[in-house]
């Protein structure tokens, strides 16, 4: 082996890439931008879920109760009647909630065992883990502080609205997932693909064809779509019939939502191919775009606790409302009634739209 | 029907602080080979390019066929080759071919231009296992057939040995002769004394026109290759 020889293909190696300011700026500052953003995602003073206390007791345990609640560190609270408490678990705004009854402090004093009823939303296991850890952390206080000064047995009766115990790891993840990989896919191949249309000098020729800009985006959306249709099916069946991934809701909603991904992340790959000149240039934008979104579309933590900032970063991205709706679907059983759907529908489908009306509007001048 | 097929009346481009086209005033009539001679970089790209609309004059005006530049519709009368064989590797001939028709116009012709470009029996071969000159004729093909009253071929011998070089300009001899307006950029001599008129280009300035005989003459020289160099150095001092 050649010392010379060696070294003359490592020097290249470095001269290339100090040409290359674009991928020496992603090979340092990638790794900072994620590691950031994991920091203030886990260290950054995030929040907790909330729960709903629904207080009907007309003695003193009820309000001793609350009292604990509403110093515990794993969740915050909010006093609400039962109908509000259960909308609120709805509308995904609450994790869960606690009744007490009228009765609860005249059952404690005669029985010295209680059993509120605990619902959960139970959609996300870390967020009803968060409620569950601060119940039992309140009435282990409270059980040799009751009135009449004897210990009182507290077992709550917990149900859970969506989900619950009959769900593992996998049915909560799987719903994101398969929105994910639909998405993070579909973008990657698009962008590629672009550029070496670009490359091989084929999009001159179609520029200079009465091909218009929009037929070519829309030609290319159309045929994607079909790959990503495909993969889409693939991923279902496969979610659903070998892994039987939990599924309570409408398996065309799935798959439409999964649609409307491939559209939008066609249309993301062309206008952000615009920006790379090279293959090598296009997967570099993976750390970028989809890493952070990975980590902020509530896929491995859920929203409801990140740092304010980053909750608002979250409701900017679109994989945060195709996993949202893929829940919603799958775990939760929503329909198209549901205006949490409705909402992820509309924005995906916005999303779309937009990076439609963005790729046609950067073709022609990156050609030129 | 317009009488020119090309007239560029006095285009600039400027890229950055570089003039690519500087006050560029071309005519070629309906029918003509007219050859834009030039070295690399002259500027004979960045014409072709403005003629296709692919680049936006700062000043000038560019018609074609008789529309003003840019314009979609009169695209689909005109043929476009590129300087590198612009296919779709992992498509066959054939497809390169009927894709480029479907855009342009020109399903019926298929069989045709294959034959003309001598590629019918490799019409199934995909276009990643042919050698630089099937490429080239296949790019050809493309580039005819819709069967464009404009020809615009931006150095299509580069890398294309003699033989082909010579059965290349046949053909375009041919297509000539049946009517098809051409205009070939190229810095080789040789196939520049086949044009009927020629235009001498450097550093973006259209330095002379004529014939290859009147080229010679207006520099009082014997080949073209001398009557370039000396009107390049003429004009530029």
């Amino acid at each position: 082996m050649s010392r010379r020889r060696v070294l003359a293909v490592t020097l290249r190696l470095l001269q290339q890439f100090r040409r290359d300011r674009r991928t020496l700026a992603l090979l340092f500052g990638a790794p900072l931008l994620i590691l950031s953003l994991l920091g203030y995602l886990l260290r950054g003073g995030g929040s907790v879920p909330t729960m709903g206390i629904v207080n009907q007791d007309s003695g003193q345990l009820g309000q001793l109760v609350t009292t604990q609640l509403q110093q515990s560190k794993s969740v915050s609270t909010k006093l609400l009647s039962a109908g509000d408490a259960d909308s609120g678990i709805k509308d995904g705004s609450l994790a869960g909630y606690v009744l007490f009854p009228s009765d609860f402090t005249s059952g404690a004093a005669q029985t010295h065992a209680v059993s509120p009823e605990v619902q959960l939303e139970g959609s996300q296991p870390q967020v009803s883990q968060s409620v569950l850890q601060a119940l039992s952390q309140s009435f282990a206080a409270l059980a040799s502080q009751a009135p009449g000064g004897s210990a009182i047995r507290i077992q709550p009766q917990v149900t859970f609205r969506y989900g619950g115990p009959s769900l593992d790891t996998l049915d909560y993840f799987g719903a994101a997932f398969i929105g994910l990989v639909v998405f993070f896919l579909v973008f990657v191949i698009t962008a590629v693909a672009f550029l070496r249309e670009r490359g091989q000098g084929t999009l001159e020729r179609l520029m200079a064809s009465p091909l218009r800009r929009a037929e070519i985006v829309v030609g290319y959306m159309l045929g994607f779509t079909v790959l990503a249709v495909v993969q889409a099916i693939e991923v279902l069946a496969f979610s659903l019939l070998v892994l039987h991934v939990h599924n309570a809701g409408n398996i065309a909603l799935i798959f439409l939502l999964e649609v409307l991904m491939a559209i939008a992340a066609v249309n993301l790959g062309i206008f952000l191919s615009m920006f790379a000149r090279t293959e090598f240039q296009a997967v570099q934008f993976i750390p970028l775009v989809i890493l952070p979104q990975v980590l902020l579309a509530g896929i491995i933590f859920p929203i409801s606790t990140e740092p304010g900032a980053l909750q608002v970063l979250s409701h900017v991205l679109p994989l945060t409302y195709a996993v949202n709706g893929m829940r919603d679907i799958m775990i939760k059983g929503a329909d198209l009634g549901w205006s949490a759907l409705q909402l992820d529908f509309a924005v995906i489908l916005g999303f779309g739209i937009l990076m439609i009306l963005a790729a046609a509007a950067t073709l022609r001048r990156r050609i030129a | 029907m317009a009488e020119m097929a090309i007239d560029v009346a006095k285009v600039t481009k400027r890229f950055g602080g570089l003039t690519a086209l500087d006050s560029v005033t071309l005519r070629v009539p309906r029918g003509e080979v007219y050859g834009l001679l030039g070295p690399n970089g002259s500027g004979k790209t960045t014409l072709i390019r403005a003629l296709v609309g692919l680049v936006a004059p700062d000043a000038g005006t560019v018609n074609v066929l008789g529309r003003r530049m840019p314009d979609l519709g009169v695209l689909g009368h005109v043929g476009y080759m590129t300087q590198q064989a612009a296919l779709y590797p992992d498509l066959s001939v054939e497809e390169n071919v009927r894709f480029f028709a479907a855009i342009n116009g020109g399903e019926s012709r298929v069989r045709e231009v294959l034959d003309f470009v001598d590629l019918w029996p490799r019409r199934a071969s995909v276009v990643s296992t042919l050698s630089g000159g099937m490429r080239t004729r296949c790019s050809l093909a493309c580039a005819l057939v819709h069967g464009p009253e404009l020809l615009l071929l931006d150095e299509p011998t580069v890398g294309v040995d003699p033989q082909l070089r010579i059965q290349l300009w046949d053909r375009f001899q041919r297509m000539a002769d049946e009517g098809t307006s051409i205009l070939v950029s190229s810095h080789v001599m040789d196939e520049a004394e086949r044009c009927r008129r020629l235009g001498l280009i450097r550093f973006g300035r259209l330095l002379a026109e004529g014939s290859v005989e009147e080229l010679k003459e207006m520099a009082h020289v014997n080949r073209l290759e001398d009557a370039f160099i000396k009107l390049s150095e003429e004009k530029a001092s």
